[in-house]
């Protein structure tokens, strides 16, 4: 079933348009409305049930399943899903230690490298999906997919974290 | 370089400001305009991490991205053509747009992860403000920058983990104090250690100078067992002498531990007891509390055990290899060879036990969550039938954990004999390499040696143990010695000048002179606040939440100082004032009114600790409490439990009024009184107000109006500004104003 927009009773199809820079525009009625993407279960289900929502945050439309939209329309989704979407891959971790209030953690990304801190009684969370996702203090968010198929030092500094 | 900009290039490992050359460019760029704020943009279009700088001046915005070799390329925007700016908020990234003319691709767009979002957003803030035709302007780049990327990282951890050696060395200076006992216990410490070492070698002396000869008939029976029987009551002196020198050592120095733990306790309330309101906000209660108690008692364990344990075993080993090589140099080598590899084994063990410690204690947490989340909401549990699914998910994460538990004894229980083994194998190799020697094979042994060779080396256990775990030892002392020392190093962030002056009495009028208040020096809760209150006056605080009501009377009770602008009390400057006389004339009644543990009585009293019996009851009963407080099991002596919990939030407000009353403030600041109780017991509590605020200079927070209707004036404060003031009569006749409108909503919901 294609996506539509419910405005004051009338039902449009949806029509979504990136402009290239970053921004997501949801066309209604004509006007072009930037709107901002969240996902709703972003560890559950990151493809699907989308809230596209404007300047002051009201939902704009829900998109339960992407592939029910137009070509333009889709592929303007999926660029701004992948910028809402974006958490930190590690692939390596280099060191892990322990300091006073905080366990400071030095990692290789998929983006480069990186030093990032934890709270001491904070635990990586084992996500639906499989795989870990660790939140630092400034709430930055690092995805380790696949903890197990790590190279063996990353693995076994990662031995206390992972069941 | 500050404590933030140290945290930076310690801790997250990106540059502690925008590089000097770079400024340098973007000033004379811009025709020598200063930076006022910059951020650092760590991710590029692509999302790789990435530098890139994006730097606010008075008439420009520069974007910096790097183009090799250390160059940068600096693309400006004239803040004029900024007509709008938006930020996209992801999950870890972030992008900020400013843009010009609708339609128009973005004059800038810069993407970066959360680390970076405070140093955005005041960036964001300062353009927010010029479009709306207000002026910011922030003077010190630098430091804001640094503020807003390490404030994460500071608010976990507020120092810069030092130096073991000088936390540890900081923490012997609290010694220094007890210097007579401390002597005294190290002394006794070195002579149990000596005295431990004398009974062997006598043991030898014994057998192959007195025991042997005799024997041999070298020398007279008589005379040997003159010696013998002086050499055995040498050695029971010397046990006797070494438990006196042990009752001392362990007398004094467990004395004196308690009285440097004592020390640190003291310094610590005393110094928690004056820092701001802030700190508070970042820490959190439980942590402060376990600096004050369990920190500095591992503290009291390290200081009155952990340095003498450590020093002596070191000593203790050293001598005894000094001795046993000296007795003979074969044995000597064959017994103090293994000890570095016994003290490795026991520090690997230490390591790999270490790893297995974090695992079992992450697995306990899952286990207090089930239980901190379920014993709270058990309500809910029961409501939705799941005791069985929560029974089950205890159990298993129980399960789990003495699974953890369980290999952790496994680990340690198959070490310890072990390596009690291989101990046992180099006595073992002794008497290998000394069986020959000792039938004359060789060269000679004397079996008086040997004896002294085979009681030294049952000496060697306890020093090596002590020594393999002295990096463990240390390291949980510097950690509880740090959290104590983050906290003794906090500075104070309201401080009195250093001739403050008393203002006897407080008359109770307040102004503000365009006040502007921000926790961050950038983003602004208030903005140019300006009212001048007479004393006496009993002013209303409305408008909707966040607008800035409660920052408005913590600048009253001098909880923070303002940023920009002057707070005045009877016309002189708040800050020049002596805050602990003042707040003496100061009361507070909030919304969710603390009592202490204790009687009623004493919190009624907890203001002023002299007051009469008359004079509290006259209190109570002014605050309508008199009656339910008789009513009481104990009347005033009844113990009012933790936080007051045996009482209802309507007594608790009252005794807290009747606090207030007694206290006898000038100028009293009512939050929220009546918000949490019901209508009857507002009434009641409304009148109780009514004879606390006569005759004071009242700030009002409300968000029911109707309880404001007979403030001599109401300001409503709206986004950090006075938007309206005046009586209620006059704020009702103000066809659009922000408080009739919420009247008329009010009004409406009723």
């Amino acid at each position: 079933m294609a996506q539509s927009l419910e405005l004051e009773g009338e039902t449009t199809q949806l029509e979504l348009k990136g402009a290239g820079d970053g921004r997501l525009f949801a066309i209604v009625d004509g006007v072009a409305v930037p709107v901002r993407l969240r996902q709703c279960f972003p560890w559950s289900e990151p493809h699907r049930h989308l809230s596209l929502r404007d300047e002051d945050d009201e939902e704009v439309a829900l998109v339960e399943d992407p592939a029910t939209l137009g070509e333009e329309s889709r592929r303007a989704i999926e660029h701004a899903l992948a910028e809402a979407g974006f958490v930190l891959q590690v692939m390596r971790v280099v060191s892990i230690e322990e300091e006073v209030e905080i366990r400071q953690w030095k990692v290789e990304t998929r983006h480069g490298p990186r030093s990032f801190q934890t709270h001491l009684d904070d635990w990586p969370r084992v996500l639906p999906m499989g795989g870990l996702l660790i939140r630092d203090v400034g709430g930055d968010l690092y995805l380790l997919a696949a903890p197990g198929e790590m190279d063996r030092r990353s693995k076994e500094l990662l031995w206390a974290f992972v069941d | 370089m500050n404590q933030d900009q140290e945290i930076i290039s310690r801790y997250i490992g990106q540059p502690a400001r925008l590089p000097t050359e770079l400024r340098a460019r973007i000033e004379r760029e811009w025709g020598n305009q200063p930076v006022q704020l910059y951020a650092l943009a760590d991710l590029d279009h692509g999302l790789r991490l990435h530098e890139s700088w994006l730097a606010l001046g008075p008439r420009h915005v520069a974007l910096a991205r790097p183009a090799g070799n250390g160059v940068w390329n600096v693309h400006s925007v004239e803040r004029a053509h900024i007509q709008a700016v938006q930020e996209s908020p992801g999950l870890s990234a972030n992008a900020l747009l400013l843009l010009g003319v609708p339609d128009d691709p973005p004059l800038a767009v810069v993407r970066y992860t959360q680390r970076q979002r405070g140093a955005f957003e005041n960036i964001r803030f300062v353009l927010d403000e010029a479009l709306e035709g207000r002026a910011v302007e922030p003077t010190d780049p630098d430091r804001v920058y640094a503020d807003a990327v390490a404030r994460p990282v500071r608010d976990a951890q507020a120092l810069v983990a030092g130096r073991q050696s000088a936390v540890i060395l900081r923490l012997l200076r609290y010694l220094t104090r007890y210097r007579r006992e401390l002597t005294l216990g190290l002394t006794a410490a070195a002579v149990v250690t000596l005295a431990s070492l004398v009974p062997p070698y006598l043991a030898g002396y014994l057998i192959d100078d007195v025991v042997r000869k005799a024997n041999e008939g070298t020398m007279a029976r008589g005379a040997a067992a003159t010696i013998a029987w002086i050499a055995v009551g040498a050695m029971a002196a010397l046990y006797v002498l070494r438990q006196i020198a042990a009752h001392v050592r362990l007398r004094l120095m467990s004395v004196i531990g308690e009285w440097v733990a004592r020390d640190l306790r003291a310094e610590l309330y005393e110094h928690i007891q004056h820092l701001s309101l802030s700190f508070f906000s970042r820490k959190k209660t439980g942590s402060l509390i376990t600096r004050v108690t369990s920190d500095t008692d591992r503290l009291w364990d390290f200081v009155a055990f952990g340095v003498v344990d450590v020093s002596l075993s070191l000593v203790m080993l050293l001598g005894l290899g000094v001795v046993l090589l000296s007795l003979d140099w074969r044995l000597g080598l064959v017994m103090t060879l293994p000890v570095p590899l016994f003290c490795w084994m026991i520090y690997r063990h230490g390591e790999s036990l270490n790893s297995r410690f974090i695992r079992a204690w992450r697995k306990w947490s899952r286990v207090t969550d089930v239980l901190s989340d379920t014993i709270p909401g058990i309500r809910v549990v029961k409501a939705f039938n799941q005791e069985s699914r929560e029974i089950e998910r205890f159990s298993e994460r129980n399960e789990d954990c003495t699974d953890e538990a369980n290999e952790i004894h496994k680990m340690w229980t198959t070490f310890w004999p072990l390596l009690m083994l291989a101990v046992h194998s180099t006595t073992v190799m002794v008497w290998i390499f000394a069986m020959p020697r000792l039938l004359g094979e060789g060269s000679p042994l004397s079996a008086g040696v040997f004896v002294s060779f085979l009681l030294y080396t049952t000496m060697f256990v306890g020093p090596i143990e002590i020594i393999g775990q002295m990096a463990r030892t240390i390291n949980r002392a510097t950690s509880s010695a740090h959290r104590v020392f983050e906290v003794l190093d906090s500075e104070p962030e309201v401080r009195d000048v250093p001739e403050p002056v008393r203002l006897t009495p407080v008359r109770g009028g307040v102004t503000f002179e365009n006040v502007t208040f921000a926790y961050d020096g950038v983003r602004q809760i208030l903005r140019g606040i300006s009212f001048d209150v007479r004393a006496g006056e009993l002013i209303g605080l409305v408008g909707p939440s966040g607008g800035g009501k409660s920052t408005v009377v913590n600048l009253v009770a001098r909880f923070y100082d303002a940023t920009g602008g002057t707070v005045r009390v009877d016309g002189v400057d708040i800050r020049q004032l002596d805050t602990g006389h003042y707040r003496q004339q100061l009361g507070m009644v909030l919304q969710d009114p603390y009592l202490f543990h204790g009687t009623v009585l004493e919190n009624i009293r907890y203001g002023m600790q002299t007051a009469s019996l008359s004079a509290v009851v006259a209190a109570a009963k002014a605050a309508n409490a008199h009656d339910f407080i008789c009513k009481l099991g104990q009347g005033y002596d009844t113990v009012v439990g933790e936080r007051g919990h045996t009482l209802s939030g309507g007594e608790r407000q009252r005794i807290s009024i009747a606090r207030a009353i007694l206290h006898d403030p000038r100028i009293l600041i009512l939050d929220e009184a009546t918000s949490s109780v019901d209508t009857e017991t507002e009434r009641e509590i409304q009148e109780a107000l009514e004879r606390l605020i006569a005759g004071r200079t009242v700030f009002a927070i409300a968000h029911r109006l109707s309880t404001l209707r007979r403030a001599s004036r109401l300001f409503v404060i709206e986004e950090g500004r006075l938007a309206e003031s005046g009586t209620h009569r006059e704020l009702l006749a103000r066809p659009n104003g922000m408080y009739r409108r919420l009247y008329e909503m009010q009004l409406q919901l009723q």
